[in-house]
C-alpha cells in the first residue's frame, strides 16, 4: 500500500506531465517502457521545514517528446532545450510535492535544477531515500526519487 | 493598444511557454522582453517600457519576490502590472505577493488560466479582443 508521501509524489508527477507536458501517464509499464534506456537525469535541492532533493530521470526518448509538447514544436528541440525542459519538469513536480507533504503554510526554497544527482557539497547532508515513483509515458518512462534529511511520517510532514 | 511584456524565469523553456500562451491568448502584444533572473529583469525595466511583467519566484541571483519589492520601490515602475507564475504554494507567501499588487498563476497552468489572469491585469475584455479580431484586417476578417 502506498504511503501518503508516495501518493503525493505520484500525483505531483502525473499532474505535471499532463498539464505541462501534455502527456497522459500510464498506470502500468509495458515491457517496452520498462526496458527503455535513460535519456537524462536532473535533481532539485530544496530547503525548508525539511531538506533534501528530488531526482527525475527520463527514459525511452520521452524527454524529446515532452520538450516538443512544452514548446509546441513539431520536432524534438535541441539537447540544451530538452535539458532545460527536464529541469523545469523537476522544478514544478518538486514545487507541488513539498506543500502536499508539509502543508500549504510552509515555505520551501528550491535551488535551480542541476544535471545528474546533487554534488555532495550542495546536497543536504544525511539525505536518505524517502519515496520513489515510476510513470509510464509514451514509449518510455519517468522515474522519480525523493531524498530527505529527516524522516517524513507516512501521513506526511516531518516525523 | 499593444502591450510590451517582460517574462522573467530561469528556464528558457518556461519563458517560451508563457510567451506562446500570451500570443495564443489574443492579447495585442508589442515588444516581448525576456530575462533569466530578477536582476536581469530589473535591467530590462530600466532600459525598456514594459506594460506587464510575468515573473517566476525561485530564480538564482535575485528571486521574484525581491524583484517585486524593487519594482514597487521605484517610482518609475511602481504601478507595473505583475503576474507571478510559480509553483509556490505557501499561502503566506502568496498573500504577501498579492498584498504587493501581484496576481498569481500556479504552475502547471492551463493556458486559459494564464490568459484569464493576464486579461484581468491588463483590463482587456474578451469583447474587446473579439472586436479586434473581427475588425477589418483582423484575424476573423474573411
Amino acid at each position: 500500500m502506498m504511503s501518503c508521501v508516495d501518493n503525493s509524489l505520484h500525483q505531483a508527477a502525473n499532474s505535471t506531465f499532463e498539464e505541462l507536458g501534455f502527456m497522459l501517464p500510464d498506470r502500468e509499464l509495458s515491457p517496452r517502457q520498462s526496458e527503455a534506456a535513460v535519456d537524462a537525469e536532473v535533481s532539485v535541492v530544496f530547503r525548508g521545514p525539511f531538506e533534501g532533493y528530488l531526482v527525475l530521470r527520463m527514459y525511452g526518448g520521452t524527454l524529446g517528446v515532452v520538450a516538443m509538447n512544452m514548446l509546441g514544436e513539431s520536432e524534438a528541440p535541441a539537447p540544451a532545450l530538452q535539458r532545460d525542459a527536464l529541469g523545469e519538469l523537476a522544478n514544478v513536480i518538486c514545487g507541488n510535492l513539498l506543500p502536499a507533504i508539509a502543508g500549504s503554510h510552509e515555505i520551501f526554497r528550491l535551488d535551480s535544477p542541476q544535471p545528474g544527482t546533487p554534488d555532495p557539497a550542495a546536497a543536504p547532508a544525511g539525505s536518505t531515500l524517502v519515496s520513489t515513483a515510476c510513470i509510464g509515458l509514451d514509449d518510455g518512462r519517468a522515474e522519480l526519487a525523493l531524498y530527505a534529511t529527516e524522516a517524513i511520517s507516512p501521513t506526511g510532514g516531518p516525523a | 493598444m499593444a502591450f510590451n511584456v517582460l517574462v522573467v524565469d530561469d528556464s528558457a523553456v518556461m519563458r517560451a511557454m508563457v510567451i506562446r500562451t500570451l500570443r495564443l491568448s489574443g492579447l495585442p502584444l508589442g515588444e516581448v522582453y525576456q530575462a533569466g533572473n530578477g536582476a536581469e529583469g530589473l535591467e530590462m525595466l530600466d532600459q525598456n517600457w514594459v506594460d506587464l511583467a510575468l515573473l517566476d519566484i525561485n530564480m538564482p541571483v535575485m528571486d521574484g519576490e525581491t524583484m517585486v519589492d524593487r519594482i514597487r520601490e521605484n517610482p518609475a515602475t511602481r504601478d507595473l502590472s505583475i503576474v507571478i507564475v510559480s509553483t509556490e504554494s505557501s499561502d503566506t507567501r502568496i498573500e504577501r505577493l498579492r498584498a504587493k499588487g501581484a496576481a498569481f498563476v500556479h504552475k502547471p497552468f492551463p493556458p486559459e488560466t494564464l490568459r484569464e489572469v493576464v486579461l484581468q491585469m491588463t483590463g482587456v475584455s474578451d469583447d474587446e479582443l473579439c472586436g479586434q479580431l473581427a475588425a477589418p484586417g483582423g484575424e476573423l476578417d474573411f
